[in-house]
């Protein structure tokens, strides 16, 4: 095995002599990560697939509701170069459309499926992408974008269940109720620290 | 001859978790299967982004059940590559050596299910006895049997308890000597031989394709591809240990690749309760309230070598008291999804739940 640095050298090389990168960053001596732009996502993957990227490690995005962008994450592994390559891209939150890799990784079918569930984003090329995989019978917007609440939902859509909050102290020596109310104060006390 | 529907699962003695897989038979060959997920979906990856860092601590443990502990060590590893912190050098023996507890315990569980689908279930009873015990040096340690919550970012949580070297020096002396007994009611045993020998297959492209990592990828690509070795975490690149590897992917080689690591295991933990230093074993965060700190901006993943392959955080922060995103990867993501959809058909559906049991599918990590 070589150098693990030239390794990230030697991916660096590969990726932006070939393409467009809009930010390169080394996170450690075994981890790269290159942002593109999305018209070049499948040819950069490919070009890695030959360069010894042979595992697809993870596919899944980012909601960033405040620039209205969707950012796909893609991790692929070359065990013989142990390097771990992010390539990301952002597209349209609007209007998610992203190409399916299946042709060129064919485990990420299930991974884009999960994606399209909870994101979104549609994958044209995929064809299960659409099919229901984890949430049976949603009726939601897609409940990993942000704007997504899950309190609201719940209240929405179950009734609220009534808890009996009396409760008798049965001896004069239980301090139950006092402890209950200092640590509701202290609980208080420490919510309403400076906002980092 | 007509196809007839089948479920394995999510009650069956021979599948682990609480997932469904369906099966259209024909006689008894599988003729279609796919795996219905969904029965465990508990929000995890919602869950993180609402809580803050320090509160998920004690959310992540249960993404998987069975394994919490490399949980806890991808999300403390990604933490502190976001923060950019030098855990202290006792911490990361300290850590090595519940990974690696961790890890006995659930190849003892997994052999140990192999006892469900073959009918052989003195082989679990003996494996879980095995298991609680390692729980009960968990319990010693972190004060919890299960979920331990004791890889924190910054390093573990206490110390170890004085005198828990005698006991762990303890219990693997004990497991290692009965090794061969193991052996023989598992692996070697006729009964099972004859259903896990040259059946239900992984050739090195169906891992190229699928993905597959772990056992199933070095037990079909004869290479020592782990984690622990290729890109060691912790101290790992400064003990002494094999990825054991072979270059024919039946059932067995999964197996006794398995029961190989649970020696390399109890060599590692040897040699760290050596070479453990003395010294501190967490380090302040350093940054905002002790309940409320903040990590800056980034995008990590960190990997682990779990039990059963590749498992890691994907973990984003926008700078905030929250994390913004984190991603499971769940070890046994591809080929419980299309690896049970392409290449169980094919299989005897006695085999079917063998087949769910060697390859190591894990459904927690499946539904997050």
């Amino acid at each position: 095995m070589m150098n693990s640095m030239s390794n990230i050298e030697y991916v660096k090389g590969l990726i932006e002599k070939g393409f467009k990168v809009l930010e390169t960053d080394v996170i450690d001596q075994y981890q790269v990560s290159f942002v593109v732009k999305q018209a070049d996502v499948l040819q950069v993957l490919v070009t890695l697939k030959n360069a010894g990227w042979k595992q697809m490690s993870y596919l899944s995005a980012i909601d960033w509701p405040d620039e209205t962008k969707i950012e796909m994450v893609y991790i692929l592994m070359n065990w013989e170069r142990a390097v771990h390559v992010q390539i990301r891209s952002k597209i349209d939150r609007n209007d998610p459309v992203m190409p399916s890799i299946i042709t060129v990784y064919p485990g990420a079918k299930y991974y884009e499926r999960e994606c399209h569930e909870f994101f979104g984003v549609k994958f044209p090329g995929n064809p299960d992408y659409e099919k229901q995989l984890i949430l049976e019978m949603w009726d939601d917007m897609p409940p990993l974008r942000k704007d997504f609440d899950p309190q609201a939902y719940s209240d929405r859509k179950f009734t609220k269940r009534e808890y009996n909050q009396d409760y008798k102290i049965l001896s004069e020596d239980n301090k139950l109720k006092e402890k209950r109310e200092a640590r509701k104060e202290r609980a208080q006390s420490l919510k309403g620290g400076p906002k980092a | 001859m007509k196809q007839m529907k089948l479920f394995l699962g999510p009650q069956h003695p021979g599948m682990h978790g609480n997932a469904s897989v369906h099966l259209y038979v024909d006689g008894d060959i599988i003729k279609r299967s796919f795996l219905l997920p969904g029965m465990l979906h508990r929000g995890f990856e919602k869950g993180m982004e609402r809580h803050s860092w320090v509160n998920n601590i004690s959310l992540i443990p249960r993404v998987c059940v069975v394994e919490p502990d490399i949980n806890e060590m991808a999300f403390a590893m990604g933490t502190e590559k976001l923060l950019g912190l030098e855990v202290p050098e006792r911490a990361h023996w300290i850590r090595m050596i519940i990974l690696e507890l961790a890890r006995l315990s659930i190849h003892l569980m997994a052999y140990g299910g192999l006892g469900g689908p073959t009918g052989n279930y003195t082989l679990m009873y003996h494996a879980h006895a095995d298991r609680n015990s390692i729980l009960d040096i968990f319990e010693q340690i972190s004060g919890h049997r299960v979920y331990h919550q004791y890889i924190v970012p910054g390093g573990v949580r206490k110390d170890l308890p004085k005198g828990i070297e005698k006991d762990i020096h303890a219990f693997i002396d004990d497991l290692e000597s009965r090794y061969e007994e193991y052996r023989d009611l598992g692996i070697e045993n006729p009964s099972i031989v004859a259903r896990i020998t040259d059946t239900i297959m992984l050739p090195a492209d169906v891992v190229w394709e699928l993905g597959v990592t772990g056992i199933g990828m070095r037990s079909a690509v004869n290479k020592p591809y782990d984690i622990r070795k290729v890109m060691p975490y912790a101290r790992y690149d400064q003990v002494e240990f094999y990825a054991p590897f072979a270059d024919y992917s039946d059932a067995r080689a999964r197996i006794d690749c398995k029961l190989q690591e649970v020696l390399q295991s109890i060599s590692i933990i040897r040699q760290c309760l050596i070479k453990i230093p003395e010294g501190p074993v967490r380090v302040p965060l350093g940054r905002g309230q002790s309940m409320r700190w903040t990590v800056p901006k980034g995008y990590v993943y960190s990997p682990v070598e779990s039990s059963r392959g590749e498992f890691g955080y994907y973990m984003v922060s926008n700078g905030g008291t929250n994390p913004w995103r984190v991603g499971v990867r769940g070890a046994s993501y591809p080929q419980g999804l299309l690896g049970i959809e392409k290449y169980m058909p094919g299989t005897r559906l006695d085999d079917a739940a063998l087949w769910v049991d060697t390859m190591g599918v894990c459904s927690p990590e499946i539904d997050r």
